[in-house]
């Protein structure tokens, strides 16, 4: 191991990922068994997902035009033809002792995603995904309950077989903030395409690599590091990060700990490292097997598959970045405003159902910032209101029609709405927020007092004729349905006070 | 013993990723084995070269839900279980 130069402040963060998400089917990717959680350990489980002998796979349709939807968001290639193959090694997770997985002809290739970090436009390269089935899940119990000093395994195969897409980035990003941009916008094309639920535990997991090279190995472009000088430095594979915050904390910790090592003139060692969230450091893991000790061969019981043909066929809806844009042109708003109405598709779609039949910022305003505001503030997430949007529009209907207040609409009604499940207009009914006849009619004296300065000041200086012709006002304002002996009154009480 | 037949280094490697224990005698036989094992797989050098099936390619089902196997049955085999999950040793 070369130990490497010091230099102070000419150090720059290279990182990749191996991005793994489960697909959102019904079963699983190699047999029939129900992917849905369960309480109970080895409910959803099968001959296949066990291993037991002479069981055969037969993959998942659902799961493949799931990866087709992926490649096709990703702006991937689906080649001609992608197969699987066994990856070998020896762990209680995987009851067969092998994988199934894809190796060197995976189902997406070259991709890439558009992130924006703190308004910087970046494109990161997805060098390839591929399809494998999720090993099972081990609790080790006893000694502390510690991976090393546990006394004993208990095995749950009820995730083993979950559909997995293993997506794996070119070494492009220089930052664990660009990172953590990066996963939250994959989440949420997942999201748009209906694959992922992100609610789902254990559902995203990522692996990381992470170097430190000297800046001048980076060619003039930012985005181009010299393959040799990367080659070069040792890196590290930080393991066990399951979201983007971990992600981002993990790497920033990682980052750190590597130009501290290098200042002091230590070298970096290459090793494998666990991130423990609970104490927020990365430790070191003994290192498993080099790549050829998992003995890769075909998956000779899966014929090939060629589905380069499905990607012109299943559509892909309006991906998130696209959508903000349309948002912003079509209805006129703020980065911010379109940014928070495309976080998920649910929400994007009820604002345009909103902003279909009313003011478009009225609609934004109630979504974003009233509905949104208050789930958040309820830690509830918009799925919750299914069935009840149609309440919400008509809360929305109610403002825009004038018959309550924004602020009680805001305040009373959709806060009891949230809170009791009652519907807008018993609210309104109860509360008595019904805006009445005589709030019209003293809305309208108050304007004819403001619109007409001369007859006022006629008023004032004794001409009492002048309020006959603030009378006639109000009468025309309110199309004739104000008593106008009542009107007379309400003028003077208003003119006096 | 021909020239590829197999050392006992690879043998001891082989069996460090089958998480298999092996005495220093019986990596000596072990590599022996090995080396008569490979051998009969040279038999299949005899076999006549036949036409293979038609190729098979994208045999899939739909993704609808078929009955699992019961807890009970599922962990039949399993030399020691505990609260229905399969139990074994400390494998860090
Ligand atoms: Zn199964």
């Amino acid at each position: 191991m070369t130990a490497q130069t010091v230099q102070q402040g000419d150090l720059v963060t290279v990182i990749g990922l191996e991005v793994h998400v489960q697909l959102e089917t019904d079963t699983k990717i190699f047999c029939g068994c129900s992917t849905e959680p369960t309480d109970e350990p080895n409910e959803n489980v099968c001959p296949v997902c066990l291993g037991l002998p002479g069981a055969l796979p037969v993959l998942n349709e659902g799961a493949v035009e799931a990866a087709v939807k992926i490649g096709k968001a990703i702006d991937a290639d689906i080649p001609e033809e992608t197969r699987f193959h066994r990856k070998n090694y020896y762990y209680p997770d995987l009851p067969k002792n092998f994988q199934i997985t894809q190796y060197d002809e995976p189902i997406c290739a070259d991709g890439e995603l558009e992130i924006s970090v703190e308004g910087d436009r970046r494109t990161v390269a997805i060098e390839r995904a591929h399809l494998e089935e999720d090993p099972g899940s081990l609790q080790h119990v006893g000694g502390g309950g510690g991976i090393d000093t546990a006394e004993y395994t208990l095995v749950d195969y009820n995730r083993a077989g979950t559909p997995l897409m293993e997506i794996v980035t070119a070494p492009d990003f220089r930052s664990p903030d660009e990172v953590r941009a990066f996963l939250a916008e994959l989440e949420e094309v997942l999201e748009y395409l209906g694959v992922f639920d992100a609610e789902r535990d254990g559902s995203l997991r990522i692996d990381a690599n992470l170097s430190i090279i000297p800046e001048e190995e980076i060619d003039g472009d930012a985005e181009e590091i010299d393959g040799d000088a990367l080659e070069a430095a040792n890196r590290t594979e930080v393991k066990n990060i399951s979201s983007h915050k971990g992600a981002q904390k993990a790497l920033a910790y990682e980052e750190t700990r590597q130009k501290n090592a290098i200042q002091r003139g230590r070298a970096v060692e290459q090793e494998t490292r666990h991130w423990d969230e609970s104490r927020g450091i990365t430790v070191s893991m003994r290192s498993k097997e080099e790549e050829k000790d998992y003995r890769y061969f075909e998956e000779a019981d899966l014929p090939p598959l060629q589905v380069s043909g499905w990607k012109a066929e299943i559509a892909i809806p309006e991906l998130p970045r696209a959508r903000r844009r349309r948002f912003q042109e079509e209805y006129g708003l703020s980065e911010e405003a379109a940014s928070k109405l495309t976080s998920t598709k649910q929400v994007a779609d009820f604002y345009e159902d909103v902003a279909g039949e009313f003011d478009p910022d009225l609609a934004a305003t109630w979504v974003a910032d009233n509905l949104l505001g208050e789930l958040n503030y309820r830690d509830m997430e918009i799925t919750e209101m299914e069935g009840r949007l149609e309440e919400v529009t008509r809360l929305v209907e109610l403002v825009a029609e004038d018959e309550i207040t924004a602020k009680n609409a805001r305040e009373t009604v959709l806060r009891s709405m949230l809170d009791d499940g009652a519907s807008p207009d018993e609210i309104v009914e109860e509360e008595g927020l019904g805006k009445t006849d005589e709030d019209e009619v003293q809305q309208a004296v108050v304007e004819a007092i403001d619109e007409n300065p001369g007859a006022v000041e006629d008023y004032e200086s004794g001409d009492d004729g002048a309020i006959n012709f603030l009378v006639g006002q109000v009468m025309q304002k309110t199309g004739g349905s104000a008593d106008p002996g009542d009107v007379n009154q309400l003028l003077r009480a208003e003119l006096e006070g | 013993m021909s020239d590829d037949a197999v050392s006992p280094e690879e043998v001891r490697h082989v069996a460090e990723l089958a998480r298999v224990g092996l005495e220093d005698d019986e990596v000596d036989q072990f590599t022996r084995q090995f080396a008569d094992i490979l051998e009969y797989f040279e038999t299949l050098d005899e076999v006549p070269e036949v036409d293979r099936e038609a190729d098979l390619v994208n045999v899939m089902r739909p993704d609808e839900e078929r009955d699992s196997l019961d807890s009970e049955e599922a962990l039949r085999n399993a030399p020691e279980t505990e609260d229905g999950y399969f139990k074994g040793p400390n494998v860090s």
